[in-house]
């Protein structure tokens, strides 16, 4: 164990062409589908939030439902409408990063939608009786709101990015794991511990669990300043 | 100016009951009555922020500020907070002096203190002139010193701007300082209206004078 993590970190500090490889992959796909989901999901959060409309409370079930949603099933609904007999095969993406981060973007958009919803739920009412009591438009109105959820955006899109970062049954059903091409730390990890070589895995492990701690750090800081 | 006569139903219990009201301009006009007789509801009514049964407006035509119980603080400094509702900076620095919080103009309003977030957004709404001012116990958040200063700055925005003041209170002492005349809700009605001297010395009905007596008038 002890001379598998020397070997992971000598790795990492030699510049290990797959590793980097993967790393530029997992970079591609998570930063991608991150931000597409925080450009849907936002808007979409604050909607709900804000708003009182029919069925917006069954778009709320729904919502959360995706929330919990288990990647592999996610997978499985993007491989068959993707493979061979899927209505969308003439495009071709399966196995492609492209289908990876539409699998992602399926999975964490409601993460951002469910976050922003409960924040914008709870400021809102107070927020606009203010507004309209001083007879604010509602263009300025939504503008005050934004400036209020500044914080709970950055905070949505860490926990997506998080989500992202560490999924594995989506993009490894899409991806296929095929190396040099759709291979990502968390597949790579199964793939090389499958094979019996933990160098990589414990590598690609090491550098996951520190991303994920300065996401958390980062998350700590914002809601920290948040509460003030 | 006068409301439409109006009715609100909350879970099929009528919770008001409301006559015509004339409310004149350039006067203050406090509203009291007990807990529950519809006095947060009726200034929520006639600022727009809810509508009453028929769904019709009950004050149209004229441009309405409401000051909420609770106002909220836009996540902005002091300073910018007030100066979201009319770019006069050289207004919102006298509002502010007048109401002891020019030393935190620069401060984050969300880290204001009770008292000190009531003045700020007594500030923020006299920063604009309307011709009807409702204010939902502008006060009760303040101690004696700043409750001086900010019936100051209402009795002045009034006589400078001619705008109808609608004062709601818990405190007759504020009403007998302030109002011109005074409204008295109870249970969802209106049970006496008058000038001010008139009602706390003289009340017409009996509830209205159970309730004076209760504050020792």
């Amino acid at each position: 164990m002890g001379s598998s993590i020397r070997k992971a970190i000598e790795l990492i500090l030699s510049a290990d062409p797959e590793l980097l490889n993967i790393l530029s992959t997992t970079a591609k796909v998570c930063l991608t589908s991150s931000i597409l989901a925080l450009v849907l999901g936002v808007p979409i959060g604050i909607l709900l939030g804000a708003e009182r409309f029919p069925g917006r409370k069954v778009l709320l079930v729904l919502n959360r439902t995706l929330i919990g949603m288990p990647p592999v099933v996610c997978g499985l609904l993007f491989y068959m409408l993707f493979s061979g007999v899927g209505p969308f095969r003439h495009l071709h993406w399966l196995f492609t990063v492209k289908l990876m981060i539409l699998a992602q973007v399926v999975l964490i958009t409601p993460i951002i939608v469910g976050v922003m919803e409960t924040f914008v739920a709870d400021t809102a009412p107070a927020l606009r009786e203010t507004t309209r009591g001083l007879g604010f438009g509602r263009l300025k109105e939504y503008r005050l709101l934004m400036n209020e959820c500044l914080y709970s955006i950055f905070s949505a899109y860490l926990l997506s990015f998080a989500r992202a970062i560490a999924e594995v049954g989506a993009v490894a059903m899409v991806g296929g794991a095929i190396a040099w091409k759709t291979n990502v730390m968390t597949t790579a990890i199964m793939m090389y511990t499958n094979r019996g070589s933990f160098t990589l895995g414990i590598a690609l492990g090491l550098i996951l669990l520190t991303l994920s701690l300065l996401v958390n750090i980062v998350l700590s800081v914002m809601q920290g300043r948040l509460s003030r | 100016m006068k409301t439409t006569a109006f009715t609100k139903t909350y879970n099929k219990r009528v919770v008001l009951n409301l006559p015509e009201l004339e409310l004149p301009k350039g006067q203050i006009t406090a509203v009291i009555g007990p807990n529950g007789s519809g006095k947060s509801t009726f200034a929520k009514i006639l600022a727009g922020i809810e509508r009453a049964d028929d769904r019709r407006p009950v004050l149209s035509g004229v441009s309405v500020g409401y000051l909420p119980q609770k106002s909220f603080p836009f996540r902005m400094s002091t300073e910018k907070n007030i100066l979201q509702n009319g770019n006069d900076p050289a207004c919102a620095s006298a509002l502010m002096k007048a109401l002891g919080i020019e030393a935190l103009a620069g401060q984050s309003a969300k880290k204001l203190s009770g008292g000190e977030t009531a003045r700020m957004a007594l500030c923020r709404i006299l920063m604009r002139r309307y011709a009807l001012l409702i204010l939902d116990e502008p006060t009760a958040a303040m101690d004696m010193e700043s409750t001086l200063a900010a019936e100051e700055c209402i009795r002045r925005y009034c006589d400078e701007t001619g705008c109808g003041v609608l004062l709601i209170t818990h405190s007759i002492s504020q009403a007998k300082r302030l109002a011109d005349q005074i409204i008295v809700l109870h249970e969802g009605k209106l049970i006496e209206q008058g000038d001010t001297e008139r009602v706390l010395a003289s009340p017409r009905e009996e509830q209205t004078r159970r309730f004076l007596e209760f504050f020792g008038v």
